[in-house]
């Protein structure tokens, strides 16, 4: 054989030693699914004890019925709506996304999302109207076209440290006023030197929440305008800042790194750092499993409790921001239909209560309808967490109140923040830093609704 | 030339191209064609999903304006350039230092070296996480020691000041701040410079140093009237290497300030703005434009330093 034709077999071998690896790569990837089953793609982004959650609500559906097989993908980190998108703009998107980003806006504006509305049947979509909590099926909707099916809600409070009350002789606030008294006497402003607790420091993030409890809003549904500069608004942030202005903004800044997540890095209540802290639902069990581990070793457990979010004389009771997961199912999707079956599995509609309230009960999650509440099997997670009933009864509130799924809306809830943290941590006048807030926001959001038409 | 000639050149030149496609392929479809694309997209509004409408200057003229009146573009103008100005002199002067000082012969040489560079190899990730944790204003190892001083340590990563900034010193306000951290966290890695600071320094002439003594100069002298003009071309590369690094600057950044350029956009570096604008705004064209401006900024820079090189690099053998 010539050397050229030596090359060129070698060549060859070669792309087909190639092209093998690559086909028998791509069937690796599928080879679990069963040759009579229709393959459905499910990206989610739990990891750790959630990830097993999960993953037994994928076997259990698969086990449900013998149509479709979900292969789940998880992608955990701060960017699946990013991967999502690039998915959708490069033509290979997953058959259902699980999210809580909000996200729903934009993408139902550039119908990249398919409609529910073309999957369900017309009495599913009733059932969805008249079973969802309201801040679940805000969550989904977009001008009034439901795009997103949500599957669990997010819901803050505000926690305390009952011994620590107690020792003060304080009750659990009900009242801005309250909390600022008790905030106070825990930790008084004029003590020289680093504190190693605070009674309470509000989170600039949690200005969405605030100014919904003081009445404010952000988003009027009617007019469909910005209204982040609502006088109520500022009120929130007035009030929030007063407290960096008390101890000093270097000083809380300082304090608060120390709540960071970082690995092993608890709960800042059980830390003893807080006397008061808001946070949300998935704290309950955190707060049970510390309780536990006492017992279990002897000693006498501390107390804690959660209460609603206090609001001022003039504010909205039961009120909050809320949040929540949701699936979405790309458009370009092979497996719309697989997608939706699961869809319904997860949440808890067409008779799939039951598989919902296990879920709910397994990953602690709150779950979206009241029909879902009542499951024996959700009840017996409330006897065992009873502190899980105040946020199930929060989470029917009307006054809790998300993001609103409007075109540029990450973009809206991180201005906000940036606003608040400016006046908080920057001495900004509130009323200054909402207002030069909104014109950045009107403007932008203009432009996105130009592009987005 | 003959036709078999001809024929043999040509497939020599196939075969040479088929060596280097996988190059050409990955620059074309990776570094070219992106280069080319957000030029026009820089012209364009443009989400990634609906197809790019061409709005003529008006990214570049929300950046000029955001510039002029401190909007995020000129914060991040600001911290980038105040990153970069700290952050490449300081770890040059270092680098420099800790090459001489590592170049004399003594015993465990070998071990100090490996010291100074074994930082260079961890990963940003794992790096800039232990960072984190060492620079806690509360619980980091840092305050702690300061405060077995006396000294109530900075606020690092979650304070807004601005070490450089002199004026607020005088006003009292004066501290440590976020973009010092970041400073701090990269003169950690500067092993990668010394390394070529001491390959340099073993190229200087022997008998240089020799009738420098001879005629009676001392350390210094030797130092400032050798060493140092000799070691202006490794010192020029990376100004220049260096600079471009500290404008391109990202994963460390992403990873101590959230992901958002917290606390309130102290850390919101050119780089950062340009990735959230892009992926998470989708606001795509208005990062297009600012990704040309920073090339066209870190142009204009490095042309800069090569004017200016002719002044103050020395070349062995180059007369000036």
């Amino acid at each position: 054989m010539s050397r050229t034709g030596l090359k060129a077999v070698v060549f060859v071998a070669l792309i087909a030693l190639l092209g093998a690896l690559a086909a028998r790569e791509r069937s690796a990837v599928s080879s679990d699914t069963p040759a009579d089953r229709s393959e459905v793609i499910f990206w989610h982004f739990w990891g750790g004890h959630d990830r097993k959650v999960v993953e037994g609500i994928v076997e259990r559906f698969n086990a449900s019925q013998n149509r479709y097989w979900v292969r789940s993908i998880a992608m955990p980190g701060s960017n699946l709506d990013l991967k999502l998108f690039l998915g959708v703009a490069g033509g290979d998107p997953p058959d259902v996304v699980n999210q809580d980003d909000p996200i729903v806006g934009d993408w139902a504006a550039r119908r990249t999302m398919t409609a529910l509305d073309e999957l369900a049947t017309p009495a599913e979509l009733d059932e969805i109207r008249a079973s969802l909590f309201p801040a679940a099926l805000s969550l989904g909707t977009y001008q009034n076209r439901l795009y997103a099916l949500c599957n669990g809600l997010d819901v803050r409070a505000l926690y305390y440290d009952a011994d620590l009350l107690d020792e003060y002789g304080l009750e659990p606030p009900q009242t801005i006023d309250e909390l600022d008294a008790a905030a106070l006497r825990i930790a008084p402003p004029d003590v020289d030197g680093s504190r190693a607790r605070y009674g309470f420091l509000p989170d600039p993030r949690r200005i969405w929440a605030w100014g919904i409890v003081f009445g404010g809003q952000f988003y009027d549904w009617d007019t469909s305008e910005i209204t982040v500069d609502h006088e109520r608004n500022i009120a929130a942030l007035q009030w929030m800042s007063s407290y960096s202005r008390r101890y000093g903004a270097d000083e809380v800044l300082r304090f608060r790194a120390g709540d960071q997540k970082l690995p092993g890095a608890a709960f800042p209540l059980l830390q003893g750092r807080y006397a008061m802290i808001m946070d949300g639902q998935w704290r309950v069990r955190e707060l049970a499993e510390n309780r536990e581990a006492a017992v279990a070793a002897g000693q006498k457990p501390r107390k804690y409790g959660v209460t609603r979010l206090p609001a001022p004389a003039n504010g909205r009771q039961d009120a909050g921001w809320v949040n929540g997961n949701f699936f979405v199912v790309p458009a370009g999707g092979k497996n719309p239909r697989g997608a939706w079956e699961f869809m319904k599995f997860w949440a808890g509609l067409a008779g799939h209560e039951k598989d919902a309230a296990q879920a709910c009960a397994d990953g602690g999650w709150i779950p979206v309808s009241q029909s879902v509440v009542d499951q024996p099997v959700f009840q017996e997670y409330l006897a065992r967490y009873p502190s899980f009933r105040l946020f199930v009864e929060l989470a029917r509130s009307p006054n809790q109140i998300p993001t609103p799924q409007i075109p540029g809306a990450a973009y809206l809830q991180d201005e906000v923040i940036r606003a608040a943290e400016d006046a908080i941590y920057g001495g900004t006048p509130a009323a200054d830093a909402l207002r030069s807030a909104q014109q950045r926001i009107k403007q932008r959001l203009s432009e996105i609704q130009r592009d987005a038409k | 030339m003959s036709r078999i000639g001809r024929k043999r050149e040509l497939w020599g030149l196939l075969t040479g191209l088929s060596f280097v496609s996988p190059w050409i392929v990955g620059f074309s479809a990776l570094t070219f064609y992106p280069f080319v694309a957000t030029l026009y997209w820089s012209f364009c509004r443009y989400d990634l999903l609906a197809p790019p409408e061409p709005v003529a200057l008006s990214n570049y003229a929300r950046l000029a304006d955001e510039l002029v009146h401190g909007g995020r573009f000129g914060q991040a103008v600001w911290n980038t350039v105040y990153y970069a100005g700290l952050s490449v002199p300081l770890s040059i002067a270092l680098g420099v230092g800790l090459a001489i000082l590592l170049s004399y012969p003594a015993r465990g040489q070998s071990v100090y070296r490996t010291l100074v560079f074994l930082p260079s190899v961890m990963p940003v990730v794992a790096g800039s996480i232990l960072w984190m944790w060492i620079l806690d204003p509360q619980a980091g190892v840092l305050n702690r020691l300061l405060t077995v001083f006396g000294i109530d340590g900075p606020g690092w990563f979650k304070s807004t000041a601005e070490a450089a900034w002199l004026p607020a010193w005088l006003q009292g306000t004066g501290g440590f701040g976020s973009k010092d951290a970041l400073v701090l966290m990269s003169l950690w890695g500067v092993g990668n410079f010394m390394i070529i600071y001491l390959a340099a320094l073993g190229d200087i002439p022997k008998q240089l140093y020799e009738a420098a003594e001879l005629d009676g100069a001392g350390a210094l002298r030797r130092f400032w009237y050798i060493t140092l003009p000799l070691l202006t071309p490794v010192i020029f590369f990376n100004l220049v290497i260096g600079l471009i690094h500290a404008f391109q600057a990202f994963a460390q950044i992403y990873i101590v300030s959230e992901g958002q350029g917290a606390p309130q956009g102290s850390t919101l570096m050119l780089s950062l703005h340009l990735f959230l604008s892009a992926f998470k705004y989708l606001d795509m064209g208005y990062a297009s434009a600012m990704a040309w401006s920073l090339f066209v900024l870190v142009l204009l820079v490095t042309i800069g330093l090569f004017r200016s090189s002719r002044h103050w690099v020395y070349y062995q053998g180059v007369g000036r």
